[in-house]
């Protein structure tokens, strides 16, 4: 993909927790990429540094005790980490937004649905306050909300009204990037496939770019054309859907299929994988996987792997010391392929 | 919402029935005779005898109360045995003093601690925050009416910029508010603070930011009204206190309120003056704490809609 496609490069980002007691390393640089219209999964288990990632796209890790270590994030070209404050504030909101996890939390309690979406126009717009809430209830309206309900305050919605609500906050500005911190998790599933859909349709409609944060492997076939797995604070491994999906290679990612439930054969037992993620503040040497992984070797817990090119796919890329040897495939690819 | 404001002026006559009760009682147990103090130290016994039956003092302590509760039916409070003054007007010649004397201090507390809060919520774990809670502490620990003998000393006697106490002119409320709103300022940007530093926790803060919000609208728009609850809560039971409790500042400011009234009128054994003192301030605290939840209702739509839904 060629670089000006890009609407965001992360380049080597490093992001630590430095508290008294421990520094924590939630993310040990990382690199991705978005193109333009194109949504990104970004997958992996809670604690393994997704939303500080995407925090550090708007530069919002809380400082303290966040610190952005070293790396660089560019929007269309521009580095956010070396943005002046008013930089900042003008391009949150309006090229970037963010949709967050709780729906039941992210809104302000004490201000009307309404005002909160005004808010944001009359932030970047420089329209008047009517006018501004005005376009806020077309707001409304396109997430399916009535117009009438725009004076309301956010505990007289359920919580899928009130994601909706977020997301129309988050798109009322157009933005070209949309990070959307696992949207769907704190929802009934029924009202997830709801809001799904509706995210799905309004990014096509605007042509935005999407960063969609989720653990659900189900939500990430459903929505995304890129995908990246993420393990205590690294890319183990990215490529297109159909790379991850249909011709995984990392260890990591054999094991999150693994342990879904299978509709086919109920009652079978699960297939967890084995033991905890490491603790962040104190990462094993070597690849962090290993201590879990069934195909480790003495090698695994030596050298952190680096990305390498998948049989010199441009788009697939994996972070696995196993395929030093020309002969290695995962337990799941042997039977298939 | 008005019939929640009707249900809670109802609420006030138990309370009345309740504290006129235990203070008429309190009041008999303390012993002396109101009849000896009026009639002075060198009547006859036949004089302070009648004394005695005039005010009733005889009959067994159940009549006394009844009949002063009749009068209260008919708006009397009775009237002092020492002034023969109405107790109900000698109270509201006194109030306006008061409730001068504490709007003024929970207003100089406010337009302090409300900043100094949010500054060392902002600042937390800095040497900034810490300034501001020896601040706090020095407020919180220090007597109120040793802050008063020493702004005495230094503003009216070293200075000679305000008067030493009294009501002699718009300069004399300056003090005994100063002195009155010190040890508040204290209490309320703790409340502050901590009130913040909740709120500055929250997701909705972050989604502020993300929306673009410069810090400042964060911090006042998003944060302040969500964090002025447990604050209004604090000047609100601080209100009370101060307008009933403030004895000590009037009395080392010889200020004519009614911490004073009351005070004296306990050490001359006037029960009508104390009683009827009492129950006014009781009646006086139910009507601020039902302004303090109708002024929550304000700030916060969900309390709002509970009162509504109540009735």
């Amino acid at each position: 993909m060629a670089e000006q496609e890009l609407v965001l490069k992360i380049k080597d980002l490093v992001v630590h927790y430095e508290t008294d007691d421990a520094d924590v390393h939630a993310v040990n640089g990382i690199d991705i990429s978005i193109g333009k219209k194109r949504t990104l999964g970004l997958v992996g288990e809670t604690g393994a540094g997704k939303t500080t990632t995407a925090l550090s796209i708007l530069n919002l890790v809380p400082n303290p005790p966040g610190v952005i270590k070293q790396g660089e994030i560019y929007l269309d070209g521009m580095n956010v980490l070396e943005m002046s404050s008013e930089e900042l504030q003008k391009m949150r909101g309006n090229e970037v937004a963010m949709i967050f996890q709780d729906p039941m939390t992210a809104l302000n309690p004490v201000m009307t649905v309404g005002d909160q979406i005004a808010e944001s126009i009359e932030l970047h717009q420089h329209i008047s306050k009517k006018d501004a809430f005005e376009k806020a209830k077309e707001m409304l309206k396109m997430v399916g909300i009535a117009e009438t309900r725009a004076t309301d305050y956010p505990h007289q919605f359920s919580g899928g009204m009130k994601q909706r609500v977020v997301i129309a906050i988050a798109l009322t500005c157009n933005p070209k990037l949309l990070i959307a911190d696992e949207p769907t998790t704190a929802l009934d599933v029924t009202i997830q496939a709801q809001v799904l859909e509706l995210m799905k349709e309004l990014i096509s409609q605007k042509e935005m770019s999407m960063l969609l944060i989720t653990h659900d492997l189900g939500v990430v076939a459903e929505v995304c054309e890129d995908v990246a797995v993420m393990y205590a604070g690294r890319i183990v491994e990215k490529g297109t859907a159909d790379d991850v999906f249909n011709h995984m290679r990392h260890p990591y990612t054999e094991g999150l299929f693994e342990s879904l439930p299978n509709l086919k054969e109920r009652g079978e037992m699960l297939v967890p994988i084995q033991g905890l993620m490491p603790d962040p503040s104190e990462l094993p040497p070597g690849c962090a996987f290993s201590p879990r992984c069934p195909y480790a070797t003495e090698a695994c817990s030596q050298q952190i792997p680096k990305l390498e090119s998948v049989e010199g796919s441009e788009t697939h890329f994996v972070a696995c010391r196993a395929y030093e040897d020309p002969k290695f495939t995962l337990g799941r690819n042997r039977n298939g392929q | 919402m008005i019939k929640y404001i009707a249900k809670r002026l109802v609420m006030l006559i138990p309370v009345i029935l309740v504290t006129s009760f235990l203070i008429y009682w309190a009041m008999s147990l303390t012993g002396g005779d109101p009849a000896l103090m009026i009639a002075g130290d060198n009547a006859k016994p036949e004089q302070i005898e009648q004394i005695r039956e005039e005010l009733g003092l005889n009959d067994p302590f159940l009549v006394q109360y009844l009949n002063y509760m009749k009068g209260m039916l008919t708006g009397d409070m009775g009237k002092s045995y020492v002034t023969n003054k109405d107790v109900f007007k000698t109270f509201m010649e006194r109030l306006p003093n008061t409730l001068m004397l504490g709007g003024a201090a929970v207003l100089i507390a406010v337009i302090v601690s409300l900043p100094l809060g949010i500054y060392t919520a902002i600042h937390q774990n800095t040497w900034k925050d810490t300034a501001g809670m020896i601040f706090a502490l020095f407020g919180t620990s220090m007597p109120n009416f040793w802050l008063g003998l020493m702004l005495i000393l230094i503003f009216s006697l070293y200075l000679g910029l305000l008067p030493t106490g009294g009501k002699t002119g718009p300069t004399s409320i300056i003090l005994p508010a100063v002195t009155v709103g010190f040890g508040l300022a204290a209490l309320i940007t703790r409340t502050t603070r901590s009130s913040m530093l909740d709120v500055l926790r929250q997701d909705y803060m972050t989604t502020a930011r993300a929306k673009g919000c410069s810090e400042k609208q964060v911090i006042f728009r998003h944060g302040l009204k969500n964090a002025l609850i447990p604050i209004i809560t604090a000047i609100g039971l601080q209100m009370s206190l101060v307008i009933t409790g403030s004895v000590l500042a009037e009395t080392v400011f010889s200020w004519p309120g009614i911490g004073r009234l009351v005070y004296d009128s306990i050490t001359k054994r006037d029960t009508p003056m104390v009683t009827g003192s009492i129950i006014m301030c009781s009646i006086l605290m139910c009507i601020i704490n039902l302004v303090v939840d109708l002024i929550y209702a304000f700030f916060d739509p969900r309390i709002k809609a509970q009162y509504s839904k109540k009735g």
